[in-house]
């Protein structure tokens, strides 16, 4: 193991994701068959789990299951070992390094025996190597068996395990502290009586040939459990594989460091009955190490569940259920949930989880549901449970029950009993071991009970307002721009355009400290939150005080404060400044440090604040007040995030922090990104007085133009402050803020390493930077103009210009000059004039704006003759246009850039907008106004079967610069006719796109979907847009991995489209960093030669197309200067479609002003291949691909001397990875998308006929999950020949029977019909374009399809046009940006009909949470039999009215064809008495879809 | 932003505050422009789109930030934008009435529309800032103890001498003539520029605390040597009143002169004065009184400078002026050599122009001819034939064969401009040059080669603008205050912000 980071990769950003799965006896009867079965479930699962640069080294698989006995007790007489009888000895799986046996054993005999435990000896577990990947077997563990036996006097089984748990701790701490440590490591994957463990780096299909003894039918248990793992990079670690000893994770925990932070406190106060204090010591650390993500969570909850309480009960406190504001929760689960949450915080993020002790299994979900479980249960007592359906095959018969796990839910079996516990009763039981209601009754202080404060403060006058103002670095533009329209209008202001003023750490301006924070966010390995649509997940809500001991119930860890939200006005403030129950108080430290300039004077203030901090917490103080007030001329403030940061891990260091909470009384808070930076550092809530101050004050002096109040404002300001914080939890997937607090979800560019080791430990900073003296220079700049003992003139504050280029602000790279040098030249085809701009924009010199300005060409070779160079024609097809859709750009705007694009040879990008068709045929002159590059983003508008097949490469987007792990809105009045039309909606109504895909929660989702367009277009490439941020190489392996052609790495700075403010500063990269991670890390993973890199992001000029050459890009994009180029002056006001050059803009005047040429773009296209041609004859490379990531040729300039940037350190970034392997640097190699020998290819040929002829043609097939995207291809060929009219209905009728893989019928063509007997995956009819799908329970069904689940989630997401007919339930997010299909189903569960914009939507049957959540066009008819769908809404955007006459014709077509089609008994029901049950349908109707009908209804009239 | 304000540029035109009708403002020397009515300031403020890169801040020499004061009118906030138009701008009242307004050219909505009418705005923020007292002296709270003379009390002396008395020094200006303002006194005539709002300024500054010293031409009737013994700091900005001359056959006749020496003459007389008083100290006194009165006049030039000849002729009853540029007549669209946003070279018609002057492009002056009795009878001219290069730009001209002819003249006003400072200061304490004669100081320092001497405005840079001046005046005071404060000035910065320029490391 490297000590030292070299490069960019680092193993903590790894991921993985996965299926999971078990089938259990519920009677708790043993046999071969359940683990055999489970690995069959393991070998169906195949396409969710990945293999590395081999296809034959998998990530991981393995297998858990109770203890065979028998089994054992065989082999070992073979070996010698005379077991004990059952359960009266404990087995180990442990994992040697080889040849290292020897030693390990040493060892872990020494540390049994300090346990008083006698090892009665080892197996050698027997392997078969033949077909294992290279690359598994370079660090193949010695795998041994060792077998413990219980003690003596140990009478529960339970203590033994216990025992065992801590011998298992300390031999391994012991173990791996000792031996040397190399790749492979001592680990030890089992140590139980109960239960066993076979895993390793495997494939799925490799566990049961591997392991000899999986195939020995002496092998019984009640249940197997089994995990495959798809993990983003390829290192190799037997250990990573699960299942872990008591969970099989599939999922991704976001708030890990958090949780790890508040573990390492809370050990500090670990105490038990159940163990000794030596005991606990030697079990500490309880998570070791460099480990994953599902490895921490199952340590944890080991620990929980061995300190008394049980499995359930365990996961109820680490993945808790949507609890607050939960007004449908039984209280007394409610009150579980709120004492839990005093204790610890959730550990958030997407988990399916299945859970065994060996005595019971259980599986829960997230409280999100995103990641889905479905089961079956059998009528001979089995239950089958797993990612998918269909991994066993059963016959309909045997089966009596489909459901699915439901967001939050549990379900347990105990094999004990023999019984299934459902989620309500499981609750109600374990909620009811204690009176957590009545302990927070007695002890939860809420603010309304609080007492009056004992004092308040006076608002401050205008001349103080303006000279804190001052000190604390407040410009006019975040008071004008920022705090007022918060104020005003309780959001966080939105801009456009990217960003291009230099980094913080570049910047001559003095920064607030959070600007050298970059917010982290979602993408791939886990989905971002829509924080509005999807409310009812979040939660704001914090408990402040101690925490205490969390391995015991006590009643007084309900002795906290409950805070609704993080923000406090100055009254709360006080009021819990004057707390005082008698055993909570609260303790205010100031945070100011000596202003003389000497250096470490802020290293001694913070010193001093820990130490009362520590004094604090020793005196029981419950809550410390951090406060910035008391500053004067000798005395400067800390910026607060410091402060809050410092005296956060300093109590951590000591083990204190679980005991105090601490808030931030910060005069330098006003941005939600300053709040978000505080909270992640340890904030418990803040106080933003001066924000309030300056609020208050511009309204006296009259600068407000408002009648509201001050308070009014004031809440305002604090409600904007709320949403925006929801925002950025949510685009990292974080829902509360329990699990946000603390977790650090930042990296961090341009502090030094010594700072963040010190005060922001464990987070990423890969450039170096600014000292403890270096910050406080940034706070003493502002301190001296505050406290200037001159008097000065024109005393105002500073103008900021960092969201507008401003002639006294911050330095843009697009100012008035070089956008007028970069038009002038390209509207004259003048080369030298482009020159003159290049030179301003790459001489950044003493403006030093972006990292590529502090690097500098470093010839390695001899200078060529420009004319040796490959000529400029074969480089054109490198460049991409942005992803700008029409309707955010005008028509204009967008065709021009298509054309000169396809001029070149070169590609644009249709955005998210979809195409219109008339584009498809080339123009009478033979040019082409269709863009290359089709993109398919979360909205999914107007992504058809057709638009698909009309690409030469299909981009997924799973981030924006502007605005990563956000989605977007198009508001109604930009949705006109024509845009409307392209993206397959109605006009004027609002159109949403959700922050995440809803088809990709993970990576083996992503997989899937890349899957599905290969196959709606395999002459595409399929590439997948990242946005830059620490890790992102690692999530580039796990992409390429999953088969992308391509991936863009795209630069946080880019981005036209209206964001909020914050995201367009404070999310993600520069391109520089997230590209060379990207390209070292593809290198050492090996993949390197499978995939083209991109990167884009304010890209200028030949140089900036250079460096990004150097540092691994293959292909690149331009967008904001070709944008420019067509007139653009960087107004950034594309949000207002006030445009006035008739670029960003819809509006027909403004439209008409637009005066860009398609040549001019040519020429910049031109002009910046030239310049960088030169560049190549010069560095002495005669082609691109020769300098693709040769980083060597590029240097750190030597010759920066500004005191901020003179500690910046790039090595990192220009750190060449060793190829030892000698693998190409740039793509070589084809994808294997797996597209041979899938299901279409059958279905193809049986519609020869119909392609041929015209004829239908019906045919039948077999189906299993492994057939995924089934349809996808052949409606490719559907829409090739026919285009979008596709073929006559029910040309095509094909019948499957059995259970059909993902994405059954993604993108269906019109003409085909697919009807399924059996059940089906998520992503059924996905993107349906046309076709008809049809399912239904087979006819001899044990079970009533009405109740039970026959499709997946996520059915029917971005369906255009089409009709589905569904017998059975389906899961959650059903019709999820529906914008045309007809659908009928008898069942679905939360979030159904989500941003829904057109189509027809009936249920049947029961529904679940947040239905028709930003749903803005299209009708449901929900059958409400039991009165109370009205609950179960999101009233926002829709109106729930009674069926009108020509509703009923409708509804009554629908319904009859679904009883057609699929014989539903339910439908049957209510045809035949169809008047009396029309009353119990509801009609969903969105406002703004009635709005737009009855403006249309009115314009008709008018006609 | 209220909805008014984002889409103000669509909905309203652009409109100029009304001027009286050309019969009537030939009858006075006055000013004659009207002030907005409150709507139609608030609808042209309205027009500001207030754009992501305001290229107007770029295209005005001051560094004036627009946008923002075109903001607080369109809200009525008048302290705030009296705040903001005063932080960059000591002289908005005077810019607001003669700047040719590079910063119009420049504005964003200039690409395709008529610009918004930033000066308009300018000079009505300002005019209401005195109406509503808001502009008041500025008392420096503490005097530095330092002392700084300013010579000449142009608007770069005067803005310079502004800036160091807030910076707390103690200044004093020497003016040769009798007022202070220079060519914004003696050279423009009032009904460009009242007297009397310059008069307001200057009891402004005096109450501030600034001291002046008229008919005080150093070199001349003061000596260099003592304000350089007596003063910390010097700060140059005599301007550079050397006119250009045209060396014809016949420039002896009389009836020839300057502009400046006409001008004068009628901006004494405006004010009551002795138009030949005080020619030992004062600049540009002749020996003749000067009356356009039923002559023909010629003027030749056709800058700023010759419109005010133009409409000083005009009033004063010429039987005809006639005004002669040796350029060709631009068009009225922006040529491709003056791209926005550069300021555009085209057929532009300044009001006195309006007022009925023959303009007569592409004419050269070949001869002055006089009758027998040495007076100014005629000019012979010529037409020129130009020629340019393809983006429009002039390249070289020739003279038409056979176009020659004369034309009558009595008077003839010589309005091409100004060729240099007075030389007599420089030469006598021997500062450096430039290769036009004008003092060599840098441009960021504004350091002459003597220690103690400063120079800005024209005397540095050569003729330019008011607002150049302006400009001039106060980067010379921020770097004349740094001289005598040997630290960062906390005077206003034209291009950083004070924080990163005077506190930061």
């Amino acid at each position: 193991m490297e000590n030292q980071q070299k490069g960019l990769y680092n193993p903590d950003h790894e991921h993985d994701a996965c299926g999971i799965g078990f089938v259990a006896s519920i009677k708790g009867r043993k046999s071969y068959q359940h683990i055999s079965d489970a690995l069959t479930i393991l070998e169906n699962l195949e396409h969710r789990g990945a293999c590395g640069c081999e296809d034959n080294t998998g990530d991981g698989a393995g297998i858990s299951f109770q203890v065979p006995h028998a089994f054992l007790v065989g082999e070992c007489i073979t070996v010698g070992i005379k077991l004990p009888e059952a359960g009266y000895y404990g087995v180990g799986m442990l994992f040697f390094p080889k040849g290292q046996e020897d030693d390990c054993k040493e060892l872990f005999a020494a540390a049994a025996e300090q346990l008083n435990l006698e090892i009665l000896g080892y197996r050698k577990v027997p392997v078969n190597r033949n077909g294992i990947g290279d690359t598994a077997l370079s660090v193949e563990p010695e795998i041994e068996q060792v077998f413990i036996k219980r003690p003596e006097g140990i009478t529960a089984d339970l203590d033994f395990e216990r025992r065992l748990f801590v011998l298992r701790n300390f031999a391994s701490h012991t173990i791996n502290n000792t031996i040397r440590k190399n790749e492979t490591g001592f680990y030890v994957a089992s140590l139980s009586s109960q239960t066993i463990i076979y895993k390793g780096q495997l494939t799925s299909n490799q566990v049961r040939r591997y392991f000899l003894d999986l195939q020995d039918k002496r092998m019984v248990s009640a249940y197997a459990l089994v995990h495959s793992r798809f993990a983003t990079n390829t290192f190799p670690s037997w250990a990573l594989a699960q299942p872990f000893r008591y969970i099989a994770h599939n999922g991704e925990i976001n708030t890990l460091q958090g949780n790890l932070n508040w573990l390492r406190t809370n050990e500090k106060n670990f105490a038990s009955p159940f163990f000794t204090p030596e005991e606990i010591n030697m079990l500490l650390p309880l998570v070791p190490g460099k480990q994953s993500d599902s490895a921490s969570l199952d340590n944890m909850v080991e620990m929980l569940m061995l300190s008394g309480r049980s499995l359930p009960h365990v996961l109820m406190m680490l993945i808790p259920e949507a609890w607050d504001e939960n007004e449908a929760l039984d209280p007394i689960q409610k009150a579980f949930y709120e004492y839990h949450s005093c204790l610890m915080e959730p550990w958030d993020g997407p988990a399916a989880v299945c859970f065994s002790d060996g005595k019971m299994i259980g599986a829960t979900l997230d409280r999100n549901g995103l990641r889905p479980i479905r089961y079956s249960i059998t009528n001979d007592d089995r239950m089958i449970l797993a990612s998918e359906t269909g991994v066993l095959g059963l016959h309909a018969s045997q089966v009596v029950k489909k459901g699915r796990l439901r967001p939050g839910k549990m379900l347990v079996i105990d094999l004990e009993k023999g019984e299934i516990i459902f989620n309500d009763p499981l609750k109600k039981e374990l909620c009811s071991q204690q009176p957590y209601g009545e302990w927070l009754d007695k002890y939860k202080i809420t603010m309304g009970s609080l007492g009056e404060p004992r004092i308040t403060f006076t608002p401050l006058a205008h001349p103080q307002v303006f000279k804190y103002q001052k000190a604390f670095g407040y410009t006019t533009e975040a008071i004008e721009d920022i705090i007022v329209p918060m104020a005003l209008t309780g959001k966080e202001p939105v801009g456009s355009m990217g960003t291009d003023t230099p980094l913080a750490v570049l910047s001559k301006e003095p920064q607030h400290l959070t600007s050298y924070f970059k917010q982290l966010f979602a993408q791939v390995t886990n989905p971002p939150i829509d924080p509005i649509r999807e409310k009812l997940v979040m939660s704001l809500a914090s408990f402040a005080g101690t925490s205490g001991n969390i391995l015991a119930e006590d009643p007084m860890a309900a002795h906290s404060i409950i805070l609704r939200h993080p923000i406090l006005d100055n009254y709360y403030l006080e009021k819990i400044r004057s707390i005082d129950t008698g055993t909570f108080q609260s303790k205010t430290i100031q945070g100011y440090f000596r202003a003389d300039g000497s250096p470490d004077a802020l290293k001694k203030a913070l010193d001093r604040i820990c130490r009362y901090a520590v004094d604090a917490v020793e005196d029981g103080y419950r809550m410390i007040i951090i406060q910035d007030r008391a500053i004067d001329s000798r005395h400067a403030p800390i910026p607060s995030l410091l402060t809050v940061a410092a005296v956060h891990h300093h109590l951590i260091r000591k083990g204190l922090r679980g005991e105090v909470g601490i808030i931030a009384e910060a005069g330098d808070v006003w941005e939600v990104h300053h709040a978000a930076c505080l909270i992640a550092y340890g904030a418990t809530a803040i106080n933003p007085y001066m924000a309030f101050a300056s609020i208050r004050d511009r309204q006296a002096e009259g600068l407000i133009d408002t009648n509201l109040p001050f308070e009014a404002l004031r809440d305002n300001y604090i409600s904007a402050l709320n949403t925006g914080l929801l925002k950025v939890f949510s685009k990292m997937g974080i829902s509360t803020f329990q699990s946000y607090q603390g977790a650090q979800i930042f990296e961090i560019l341009g502090l030094s390493n010594d700072v963040v080791s010190q005060y922001f430990t464990g987070s990423t900073s890969n450039i170096e930077g600014l000292k403890l003296d270096d910050i406080a220079e940034e706070a003493l700049i502002k301190h001296r103009f505050a406290f200037s003992n001159k008097q000065i003139p024109a005393d105002r504050l500073p103008v900021g210009g960092e969201l507008q280029w401003k002639r006294k602000g911050e330095f843009h790279l697009f100012n008035p000059q070089t956008i007028h040098l970069l038009q002038l030249s390209t509207r004259t085809n003048d080369y030298n004039l482009f020159k003159k701009y290049s030179k301003l924009v790459n001489e950044q010199g003493e403006k030093a704006c972006t990292l590529r300005s502090l690097l500098e060409f470093n010839k390695q070779q001899k200078s060529i003759s420009i004319d040796a160079v490959e000529p400029a024609e074969n480089i054109y097809k490198r460049f991409n246009t942005g992803a700008m859709s029409f309707g955010s750009i005008s028509w204009e705007a967008h065709t021009t850039l298509a054309l000169a694009m396809n001029k070149l040879g070169a590609r644009s990008n249709t955005g998210e907008g979809g195409e219109d068709e008339a584009r498809y045929e080339p123009l009478s002159d033979g040019s082409s106004m269709r863009s290359s590059i089709k993109q398919v983003a979360s909205g999914r508008f107007g992504v058809t079967s057709r638009y698909l097949t009309e690409a030469d490469e299909l981009q997924i987007k799973m981030a924006q610069g502007a605005k990563p792990g956000e989605g977007g809105q198009l508001p109604g009045e930009k949705v006109d006719e024509w845009i409307g039309r392209t993206r397959h909606a109605t006009p004027g109504v609002g159109l949403i796109s959700p922050p995440p895909h809803h088809d990709i929660y993970s990576i083996e989702d992503l997989a899937q979907l890349i899957f599905d367009l290969k196959n709606a277009n395999r002459a595409a490439r399929i590439s997948v847009k990242l946005v830059s941020k620490a890790g992102v190489g690692t999530i580039a392996s796990g992409v390429t991995k999953a088969k992308a052609d391509v991936v863009l790495v795209s630069g946080f700075d880019g981005g036209t489209g209206a964001s909020p403010l914050g995201s367009i500063k404070h999310a993600g990269l520069p391109w520089e960093l997230g590209l060379a991670e990207t390209h070292q890390t593809l290198i050492k993973n090996k993949l390197r030669p499978r995939v083209t890199v991109q990167a884009d992001g304010q890209m200028k000029t030949g140089r900036d197309i250079a460096i990004a050459a150097l540092l691994g890009a293959e292909e690149w994009g331009v967008a904001t200067a070709a944008l420019v180029v067509e007139g653009c002056v960087l107004m950034r006001k594309c949000h207002l479609n006030t445009c006035p050059v008739g670029v960003a803009t819809q509006d027909k005047e403004l439209r008409s002003r637009f005066t860009g040429e398609v040549d001019y773009v040519v020429n910049l296209f031109k002009f910046i291949t030239e310049e960088l041609r030169e560049i190549m004859a010069e560095l002495g490379f005669r082609t691109i691909d020769e300098m693709i990531g040769r980083s060597e040729n590029l240097k750190q300039r030597d010759n920066i001397e500004y005191w901020k940037h003179s500690n910046i350190d790039l090595s990192r970034l220009l750190y060449k990875e060793p190829n030892p392997d000698n693998v190409s640097l740039f793509k070589t190699e084809e994808q294997d998308h797996g597209l041979d020998g899938i299901l279409d290819w059958q279905l193809l040929e049986k519609a020869q006929p119909a392609f041929k002829n015209g004829e239908n043609v019906s045919a039948s097939f077999k189906i299993k999950n492994t057939d995924r995207a089934t349809g996808t291809l052949l409606s490719n060929e559907i829409s090739k020949a026919f285009k979008s009219d596709g073929l006559p209905e029910d040309t095509l009728n094909f019948q499957f029977y059995g259970a059909a893989g993902q994405s059954f019928g993604a993108f269906a063509a019109k003409g085909l019909t697919m009807r399924v007997e059996g059940d089906a995956n998520d992503y059924f009819g996905k993107g349906l374009s046309g076709a008809k799908l049809i399912i239904c329970p087979p006819p001899n069904a044990g079970f009533i399809p009405a109740n039970n689940s026959v499709v997946g989630n996520v059915v029917l997401y971005g369906a255009t046009s089409g009709e589905a007919y569904i017998y059975g339930r389906a899961g959650e997010r059903f019709a999820v940006r529906n914008s045309g299909a007809k659908v009928v189903v008898e069942g679905i569960g939360d979030h159904g009909c989500e941003y829904m914009t057109g189509g027809r939507v009936v249920v049947l049957g029961k529904i679940g949470r947040n239905f028709g959540a930003g749903m803005s066009g299209g009708i449901a008819y929900v059958y409400d039999v039991y009165k109370d769908f009205a609950d179960r809404c999101n009233p926002e955007m829709i109106d729930l009215d009674p069926c009108t006459e020509a509703d009923r014709d409708e509804l009554f077509g629908m319904i009859q064809k679904h009883f057609d089609y699929t014989g539903s008994a339910t439908a049957n029901f209510i045809l035949k008495d169809f008047d009396n049950q029309l009353g119990s349908f509801v009609k969903v109707f969105p406002k703004d879809y009635k709005r737009a009908l009855l403006k249309q209804e009115a314009t008709k009239v008018s006609k | 932003m209220k909805q008014e304000k984002i889409t103000g540029f669509k909905e309203y035109h652009r409109e100029l505050p009304e001027v009286q009708p050309v019969a009537k403002r030939i009858k006075h020397y006055k000013e004659f422009t009207a002030a907005y009515p409150a709507e139609k300031l608030h609808q042209q403020s309205a027009r500001c789109m207030d754009c992501g890169v305001p290229f107007c801040h770029s295209g005005c020499p001051l560094g004036n930030v627009i946008p923002e004061f075109n903001d607080a009118v369109f809200n009525e906030q008048w302290q705030e934008a009296y705040d903001i138009l005063s932080s960059t701008n000591n002289f908005p009242e005077f810019t607001g009435r003669i700047c040719p307004a590079p910063c119009e050219s420049s504005c964003v909505l200039n690409i395709n529309r008529p610009a918004v009418a930033i000066e308009a705005i300018e000079k009505h923020i300002i005019e209401i800032a005195f109406s509503k007292g808001l502009v008041k002296p500025f008392m420096p709270e503490n005097r530095t103890g330092k002392t700084v003379a300013v010579i000449g009390s142009g608007p770069a002396g005067m803005a310079a001498a502004e800036q160091l008395n807030a910076a707390g020094h103690t200044v004093t200006i020497y003016e040769k003539d009798d007022a202070a303002g220079g060519l914004l006194r003696y050279g423009i005539p009032d009904f460009k520029l009242e007297k009397s709002v310059i008069d307001r300024r200057i009891a402004l500054m005096e109450q501030s605390g600034i001291a002046f010293k008229y008919h005080a031409h150093v070199g001349v009737n003061v000596f260099l040597s003592d304000i350089l013994h007596e003063f910390d700091a010097v700060v140059m900005s005599g301007g550079a009143m050397v006119p250009r001359d045209i060396q014809l056959s016949g420039r002896e006749a009389k009836g020839i002169h300057y502009a400046m020496e006409f001008l004068k003459q009628q901006n004494n007389r405006v004010a009551g004065k002795d138009p030949l008083a005080f020619a030992e100290t004062e600049s540009n006194i002749i020996d003749v009184e000067l009356n356009a009165k039923g002559k023909h006049v010629v003027i030749i030039g056709s800058g700023d400078t010759g419109s005010d000849c133009v409409g000083t002729s005009i009033r004063q009853g010429a039987k005809s002026v006639t005004q002669l540029a040796l350029m060709h007549q631009p068009g009225t669209t922006r040529p491709l050599y003056t791209p926005w946003p550069q300021y555009p070279d085209i057929y532009r018609t300044s009001s006195s122009q309006e007022e009925g002057a023959d303009r007569l492009f592409a004419t050269v002056t070949k001869e002055f001819i006089a009758d027998d009795k040495g007076n100014l009878a005629g000019l012979r001219v010529a037409d020129l034939h130009w020629e340019f290069t393809p983006d429009g730009k002039r390249a070289t001209s020739v003279e038409n064969e056979g176009s020659e002819r004369i034309i009558p003249c009595d008077l003839a006003l010589i309005a091409i401009g100004f060729s240099q400072p007075e030389q007599l200061l420089i030469d006598r304490y021997e500062l450096a040059r430039d290769a036009r004669g004008n003092i060599l100081a840098d441009e960021v320092t504004y350091k002459t080669s003597h220690p103690k001497i400063f120079a800005c405005g024209d005397m540095r840079r050569g003729q330019s603008l008011v607002v150049w001046a302006i400009s001039e005046g106060r980067e010379c005071a921020r770097n004349v205050d740094q001289f005598l404060c040997k630290e960062a000035s906390v005077l206003e910065n034209r291009d950083n912000s004070l924080e990163t320029q005077a506190f930061g490391k």
